[in-house]
């Protein structure tokens, strides 16, 4: 591409608590998601971190459907809906688009936060291609994979991050196949770190956590290039939980090393919340309708895949929290 | 030669929609719920965790007043809030123990 | 100051995108069209052009890059053949629902299996129903000048729609002919600047593509087909001002040869047509009264303007260079349409098909000779005994 320019790029300054967070929303209450709903209450954070100078590209998912329905969005900045199989390429687009239009002289305001919505669907399976070409060419476009887990929208399908042994429409038990889901799923930071040459900052987060998730958006967006944050979303509808414990589920999976909250930047990995002794994977997923049909050796399973995990974090882990208020203990 | 497009059923140019302002009234939940949230003001330290773990952004901060206000048009009475709140100053109450309580919405959803 | 060159179409090509100052390019590597985007490329890097190169991964991804500019209000162009065209389908109808005024240049090529690198009009054809502006051109100049009128033409405030500016693969994208360079002030004056209605936005926030309410569907086809309705006057005006600005004398919607007085007459598109022209000379000499319909659009069918060109003509052997298996006709798909342009004439012409040009075959002059006898016998019986001919294939 031509020589680099100051294309006026914003620098969002980091968010010292909830109250001192942006008060504007810019996903507006008034859409058709779940009750309770984890990719919205994650979509609401994001959007209040990155602020008015913002276009949302929207693949279809639960995120485009429940949001956009009818004739109604909740933004109240620019989005555009893209296919499910093309995020990454539409929000390459708009951003070449910008730095044309900003080198011409035709655009003279502050570059546009440009922020792929995508699920896990829209990020590592079927959107994968497009995910991975923007990485490598390089756009200044954050792409976020919301993770509910599954092809949320269509009715609780597997999808390459659904956990191993969780219970989908494609992913049944029964006699043949009492886990159900018998993969073990994608690690979506890793599929970026792993290869992008110009990707420096990749980060973990969870709606429990919104300081730490508004801060780790605000980092990214503030890089000169392509970022990508992976966000654990609880889904009610999909995990089979009551919804008010959407954020219990947040901290549970942190707590038990199902989640991990990391950054990855420029090479270096600073972990966000390491507990100092980890709860057992059961204490999770008991609460999960997803998980009840699965027997003692399948829990074990599933608490050695996290225990190999937790091995390799605590070879190289180094602590920095990004500061979260205070709760009162449980 | 030109089709007849019935006025009420015309799609905007291009299906493009300007951005809504506040909140979306098209598209009001309020009739999703059978309990709703009610703060003791007393109780309440204004830790702002209702307002953060909202998916629908029902609870804000009125700084005039110093208390947090609850948004009646939107809240689906999904309880995250009341579960949250560390200071127990949130109750869940049953929706027809309110005189405004399931809130018939003047056009389907 | 217009400048003659010997350019193939793929070379055209790529000066029509640098003279309509395209914004935003995407490309793909795939035969035969690739040379566009190498052309485009040596332009961007030693500055001729002022443009974002984007590479993309695929060709759903060239036309999903370009909608996203376009969204944005980007000038965008991007480009393809054969099985790349059919690989970005479901982009296409995104694109024209959305009103993205986008270009895609298409030098056609015959579709797998198996691979086959010969020029064939199927892979475009395909998608003529997507709701895109659609015609071939059969020079390199109209290569160069469909370039800029449909931009013109896609951009209209009423239109705001792609276009699909195809080329016969090798005949036309990779032969040199006589291409006259206008000067960009012409092109400045005749192309204003893309101006999105309701591009994304910073300051005018907006929602491109909420999901509409379930008893709209049928009425945003309805809208989209009434613009369809609007497009040929655009078009009219569109070419008359190209003709004014560049001094030429293009028809708007379709190439009439020799037809004022003709008998029988041909019906096909693209560079094939040369060859046709010629034959029909040759034909002229032994006194056939031959002629020939090139319709320059797909995409509005021009079906008023081929009605009245066909009118007092026998016969017509319309030329598929593209296939429709199992259609009506059991051949191509050409002949539908021009069967249904033809039907309420009140004099109806006899109508057959001939299966030619199809894998990257030339078509001889013999075989629109052979054509001739075929419905100089139609004439004579004043019958069509047979619908489709497969040129090549059929005994003398």
């Amino acid at each position: 591409m031509p020589q680099a320019f100051d294309y006026q790029k914003q620098n969002l300054p980091p968010i010292k608590s909830l109250r001192h967070a942006p008060r504007e929303e810019m996903y507006l209450p008034g859409h058709r998601t779940c009750a309770g709903c984890g990719p919205a209450l994650n979509y609401r954070l994001v959007a209040k971190a990155a602020g008015k100078d913002t276009i949302f590209i929207g693949p279809t998912g639960c995120m485009y459907v429940a949001n956009a329905s009818y004739l109604c969005t909740p933004y109240a900045v620019s989005w555009i809906h893209a296919q499910i199989t093309n995020g990454g390429a539409v929000g390459s687009g708009i951003e070449a688009a910008y730095k044309i239009l900003a080198r011409k002289k035709k655009y003279d305001g502050p570059f546009p936060n440009i922020i792929v919505m995508a699920g896990d669907g829209g990020s590592v399976d079927i959107g994968l291609q497009a995910m991975s070409a923007l990485m490598y060419r390089g756009h200044d476009v954050l792409f976020i994979c919301y993770d509910n887990e599954s092809y949320a929208n269509t009715g609780i399908q597997t999808s390459p991050t659904t956990p191993y042994g969780a219970n989908t429409t494609f992913t049944p038990p029964g006699k043949m196949i009492p886990e159900g889901k018998t993969l073990f799923p994608k690690d979506p930071p890793q599929l970026v770190i792993g290869g992008h040459p110009l990707v420096k900052y990749v980060a973990t987060t969870c709606i429990s956590y919104p300081v730490d998730l508004m801060n780790k958006v605000r980092k990214a967006l503030n890089y000169d290039g392509p970022s990508f944050l992976h966000m654990l979303s609880p889904c009610p509808k999909g995990w089979k939980f009551d919804e008010k414990l959407s954020l219990e589920m947040g901290r549970l999976a942190v707590d038990t090393g199902m989640w991990t909250l990391y950054e990855w930047e420029n090479g270096v990995y600073k972990y966000s919340r390491l507990p100092k002794k980890y709860k057992p994977v059961g204490d999770y997923m008991k609460f999960q309708g997803r998980f009840s049909h699965l027997k003692a050796e399948h829990i074990a399973k599933m608490q050695a895949f996290v225990d190999e995990k937790i091995q390799r974090i605590k070879a190289i882990a180094v602590e920095a929290p990004i500061p979260t208020p205070k709760k009162k203990a449980r | 030669m030109a089709i007849k497009v019935p006025k009420e059923r015309e799609v905007p140019f291009g299906a493009i929609t300007p951005a809504p302002v506040g909140q979306q009234d098209l598209f009001m939940t309020s009739n999703w719920r059978i309990v709703r949230p009610v703060i003791d003001n007393e109780k309440c330290t204004r830790c702002f965790i209702c307002y953060a773990s909202c998916p629908d952004s029902c609870w804000s901060y009125n700084e005039k007043e110093d208390q947090m206000e609850w948004n009646w048009k939107f809240c689906k009475g999904c309880q995250i809030c009341i579960y949250e709140c560390p200071s127990d100053a949130l109750s869940a109450v049953a929706e027809l123990d309110f005189e405004d309580g399931v809130v018939r919405l003047e056009k389907p959803f | 100051m217009a400048k003659e060159l010997m350019l193939s179409g793929c070379a055209a090509a790529a000066q029509g995108a640098k003279f309509a100052e395209v914004e935003v390019i995407c490309s793909y590597p795939i035969r035969p069209y690739t040379a566009i985007m190498m052309e485009l490329s040596r332009m961007v890097a030693n500055g001729e052009l002022d443009a974002e190169f984007v590479h993309g991964e695929g060709e759903h991804a060239q036309v999903s890059v370009v909608l996203g500019a376009s969204a944005a209000g980007a000038r965008a162009y991007t480009g393809s053949s054969g099985v790349g065209v059919t690989y970005a389908f479901e982009v296409y109808s995104p694109a024209a629902g959305g009103r993205y005024p986008l270009q895609m240049a298409i030098a056609d090529r015959t579709l797998d299996p198996p691979g086959d690198f010969g020029s064939e009009h199927t892979d475009a054809m395909s998608a003529r129903d997507q709701g895109w502006l659609m015609g071939w051109a059969s020079t390199p100049q109209e290569v160069f000048d469909n370039t800029l009128i449909n931009y013109r033409v896609g951009e209209d405030q009423q239109v705001m729609l792609p276009q699909f500016v195809c080329q016969d693969g090798y005949f036309l994208s990779h032969i040199p002919d006589k291409v006259v360079l206008p000067d960009i002030a012409q092109v400045r004056e005749f192309l204003p600047p893309y101006s999105a209605p309701h591009p994304l936005s910073t300051t005018c926030p907006v929602s491109h593509g909420p999901q509409i309410k379930p008893d709209q569907g049928a009425v945003m086809d309805a809208q989209r087909a009434s613009t369809f309705l609007i497009v040929p006057e655009v078009i009219e005006k569109a070419v008359a001002d190209y003709n004014r600005i560049f001094k030429r004398n293009i028809p708007p919607f379709i190439e009439k040869y020799k037809m004022d007085d003709a008998e029988v007459a041909f019906f096909i598109m693209g560079a094939h047509a040369n060859t046709c022209k010629k034959a029909i000379d040759q034909m002229r000499a032994q006194g056939l009264k031959a002629g020939m319909v090139r319709p320059r659009w797909v995409r509005p069918w021009p079906t008023k303007q081929i009605a009245e060109a066909f009118q007092n003509v026998k016969a017509i052997a319309s030329v598929e260079t593209s296939t429709s298996y199992g259609g009506a006709m059991r051949g191509g798909n050409l002949v539908h349409e021009l069967r249904a342009t033809l039907y309420d004439l009140e004099k109806r012409p006899l109508v057959t098909s001939f299966m030619a040009g199809l894998g990257g075959d030339v078509i001889l002059f013999e075989d629109f000779h052979f054509m001739a006898k075929i419905l100089n016998q139609m004439v004579k019986e004043k019958k069509t005994s047979k619908h489709v001919y497969w040129i090549g294939f059929e005994e003398d």
